[in-house]
């Protein structure tokens, strides 16, 4: 299975960098989300998720590193972490840290919605 | 004062206030260089520029969705059309947004303004949570763009709708936030 690299920018919108690795699981997401068609760029990360779900069947490590998210992002990124929850509920091996800033108060409480939200043991980590 | 004096002094407030005026479409180019001048103006205070940030890009993509006025950009595309401004005042910034709506509309985006200024954090946080889990594209119904901004803002929601024709009115959305 090929691993998913998206390369990012912060122009007209803001494209987060993606390194998604098929071999050994760890699945990054970093830089900004702000984009022209969420859900059409959010679906190639839930499709390969789910191939590798479905193929690979090893562990997941999903690491979360954005500084800035929109709206219509956080109901992508729900989305897979939902998918990561009932892959963790089947007996898939799932870890999820999520790098913040420690100044950066509502995203803390974004990321605690999400944990209520999923059920999933979200990892805070300041910087 | 007299009325012209009243009005030249309304100018200089206004001109001395205003760091962003906007008005025309709400398509990406817009968007993008109204974000960077945000980043920009504000680069002394990171804290308050991220959540200025943060609030504009949800009031412009509701406008950019919702506005019952729309426009073709340069590359043909339709956006919705409306003014902002961002002004500053002593303790405070300001965002005015305002745009056309569908008198159809009006009804359920009060109700969202009103049900948003009566929640305390944990229950409009609770509010966006049970929003999320909605589907989205229905104007005043999944879209969580609104109860965003009230939690980046800290501040309740002021808005008016004035009646405009048969048709349309305009609706005013002011946001607040606070330097410290």
């Amino acid at each position: 299975m090929e691993n998913l690299e998206i390369e990012g920018s912060h122009k007209n919108f803001f494209i987060p960098t993606v390194s998604f690795n098929a071999k050994t699981g760890i699945c990054e997401i970093s830089g900004e989300s702000f984009l022209e068609d969420t859900v059409e760029f959010y679906k190639q990360i839930v499709e390969w998720l789910e191939r590798y779900i479905d193929e690979v069947k090893g562990p997941i490590a999903f690491i979360v590193k954005l500084s800035y998210f929109n709206t219509s992002t956080s109901r992508s990124l729900l989305d897979i972490l939902n998918l990561l929850k009932d892959y963790e509920d089947e007996g898939g091996e799932v870890v999820v840290n999520w790098h913040f800033d420690e100044n950066d108060v509502d995203m803390e409480e974004d990321i605690d919605d999400y944990i209520i939200d999923t059920g999933l043991d979200i990892n805070k980590i300041p910087y | 004062m007299n009325t012209a004096e009243n009005a030249y002094q309304m100018y200089i407030d206004l001109i001395d206030s205003t760091i962003i005026s906007y008005n025309g479409p709400f398509d990406a180019q817009v968007l993008s260089v109204i974000a960077e001048n945000i980043e920009y103006s504000l680069s002394n205070n990171p804290r308050v520029s991220k959540k200025l940030f943060k609030i504009f890009i949800e009031l412009a993509q509701n406008i950019s969705y919702y506005s019952a006025e729309r426009q073709k950009n340069d590359e043909g595309n339709l956006y919705g059309v409306g003014i902002l401004m961002l002004r500053e005042f002593k303790d405070h910034y300001s965002f005015s947004t305002g745009n056309l709506i569908e008198k159809k509309h009006i009804l359920p985006v009060i109700q969202k303004c009103e049900t948003i200024n009566i929640l305390d954090r944990q229950k409009l946080r609770q509010y966006k949570r049970k929003l999320r889990n909605m589907p989205s594209g229905v104007p005043g119904g999944g879209n969580i763009g609104l109860v965003q901004v009230a939690l980046t803002a800290d501040y309740p929601l002021e808005y008016s709708v004035v009646p405009v024709d048969d048709e349309n009115s305009f609706y005013i959305l002011n946001v607040r936030v606070n330097k410290n």
